[in-house]
């Protein structure tokens, strides 16, 4: 799918697609969306449907910020705290590091 | 981890969309209905341009030897730069297969677990009965194979698009999101890293789903190409661990042959189907194809996009269906842009080629055995795109490449690896 070859009313509404997609626990397609519409919304010269889709992006990129302060915070919290929480860190692992740290 | 059932059927659908996935034909061009009748000159054809109705029927007119040539010239140039936009993503599929054996010792690992396609074991007292076991194992797959592609083929015929969607939606599915999770899960258990249920729920499910909309939708084209390799690799990664030894060698080499056989033979089911999607004037599954450009037509924005959108998963994984690239020639005055095709390939050739490589790093002496299966591929693959540009019709891509790659393997591991290790032993440089 190129960009470039899309309409601007598409391209507004894929943005939005996208943007609204990450709310279902997506952060990565926030990530998409930035990457992929960044050039659009702020190296392009302007064009009616850019405003919105530099709304969009912003937006997008707010939520992933979020997404990644919470998901470091929280792997920081498990990998520190796993061992000393017993039984309820192994019921939260996926797998557990064999041996003697 | 079970070997299921669903695996089988991820693979046989596979498979055999692999196998009923038939390249179009030059003629066949999504922009086809531009296309001026039969009745073009062939030289339009040849070239391999794409068409502009009327500057095709007006270059059609006047044909200049010099002009062919050039656009001959062109095709070849173009042709060349497709092979490297087709090394890349194969080199990329074979490498992450080769890391992944290399260093998580799941998918290596003996297991008596076996496809309920291969029934037969291979642990048997005597090297005949292996043989034998291998022989009849490679039978039933190979007629599974089969029948799963007559059954698509049917199904494309009689218009079941809900059913073949679906069908592909769900394998992908399964791909995406099962088999990636138990990767990952081998991954950590290898580096010996800790990692939670709630951290891993959302990595999965945050590839899956973007995954999905990618492949089935719409998404960044590099970010498609680079789920296709991806879901090709575990493809790969699960027939290296559940297909037994010799089965698995004898199938690489009864899987060209019937891609051979299936592409060009005229009743075979794959040309029967690229022959029913010409009629209806059809792109064949676009999604379950590997395409290295973007299809787009000069004004004609809506019919790329919904061709694009298409779950193919068939597509996909049919096995060597190399599009020609089309080329507008620059000679017609009203084409301003490019437009650049790009080729195709089908996800089963990756599967299969990584299949082959793997195994090699699996199972070979060392690093000399997989690069030799390496290198044979590329250059197999090189051939292919060779007489692609010279046939301009959808061509298999396997035999050539799995032959050469079967035969640089072997002769490797038996001949090569022990000379090498001799010389090495006795310091004789040579």
């Amino acid at each position: 799918m190129n960009l470039e070859r899309l309409p601007n009313e598409e391209k507004l509404s894929l943005c939005r697609k996208y943007y609204l997609g990450g709310f279902a626990f997506l952060p990565f397609l926030w990530l998409v969306n930035v990457v992929w519409f960044f050039r659009e919304a702020f190296l392009k010269p302007s064009y009616t449907e850019q405003l919105q889709i530099k709304a969009y992006v912003k937006r997008s990129a707010l939520g992933l910020l979020l997404w990644v302060a919470v998901l470091t915070t929280w792997i920081t919290i498990y990998q520190h705290f796993r061992a000393e929480w017993g039984e309820v860190g192994d019921y939260l692992s996926f797998t557990i590091p064999l041996g003697i740290p | 981890m079970n070997a299921s059932d669903s695996d089988e059927d991820i693979y046989n659908e596979r498979s055999a969309l692999v196998r009923s996935e038939s390249p179009a034909l030059p003629s066949y061009i999504p922009d086809s209905d531009l296309t001026p009748p039969n009745g073009t000159p062939t030289k339009r054809l040849k070239a391999g341009i794409s068409r502009r109705p009327g500057a095709a029927a007006a270059d059609g007119g006047g044909s200049d030897p010099e002009v062919e040539a050039e656009e001959e010239e062109l095709t070849l140039k173009y042709g060349a730069k497709h092979v490297i936009m087709l090394f890349i993503p194969v080199t990329l599929c074979m490498v992450v297969v080769v890391a992944t054996i290399k260093s998580v010792s799941f998918y290596t690992e003996k297991t008596d677990q076996q496809l309920i396609y291969t029934p037969f074991t291979e642990n048997t007292s005597s090297v005949g009965r292996r043989l034998l076991n291998s022989v009849l194992n490679t039978i039933i797959m190979i007629s599974v194979i089969v029948v799963m592609t007559i059954f698509l083929v049917v199904l494309y015929k009689y218009r079941c698009y809900k059913f073949i969607h679906g069908w592909l939606i769900l394998s992908s599915l399964m791909l995406l999101f099962w088999f990636s999770f138990m990767y990952l899960g081998e991954v950590f258990k290898t580096y010996n890293l800790a990692m939670d249920y709630p951290t891993v729920g959302v990595i999965i499910w945050n590839f899956g789903a973007v995954g999905m909309i990618c492949i089935h939708w719409k998404g960044p084209l590099q970010l498609q190409q680079a789920y296709l390799i991806l879901i090709s690799a575990l493809m790969a990664l699960v027939f290296i661990k559940y297909l037994p030894e010799w089965s698995a060698w004898v199938i690489l080499g009864a899987i060209s042959v019937y891609d051979l056989v299936a592409v060009l033979s005229p009743k075979g089911p794959l040309r029967m189907l690229v022959e029913t999607a010409q009629e209806r004037n059809e792109p064949i599954f676009p999604a379950l194809i590997y395409s290295s450009a973007m299809v787009w037509t000069v004004g004609m924005a809506s019919p790329n996009e919904t061709q694009r959108s298409e779950p193919d998963e068939e597509a996909e994984q049919s096995d060597g269906r190399a599009e020609p690239p089309s080329r507008h020639s620059r000679l017609l005055p009203e084409d301003e842009m490019e437009e650049d095709r790009g080729v195709k390939l089908g996800l089963g050739d990756f599967i299969f080629y990584s299949v082959l490589v793997g195994k090699a790093a699996a199972t070979g002496g060392d690093w000399n055995t997989t690069l030799a299966c390496f290198v044979a591929i590329l250059i197999g693959l090189c051939l292919t795109l060779l007489l692609l540009a010279i046939f301009k019709k959808a061509l298999p891509a396997l035999p050539i490449s799995i032959t050469f790659g079967l035969v640089f393997y072997f002769s490797t591991d038996f001949l090569v690896q022990p000379f090498m290790d001799n010389l090495a032993a006795h310091q004789f440089y040579i």
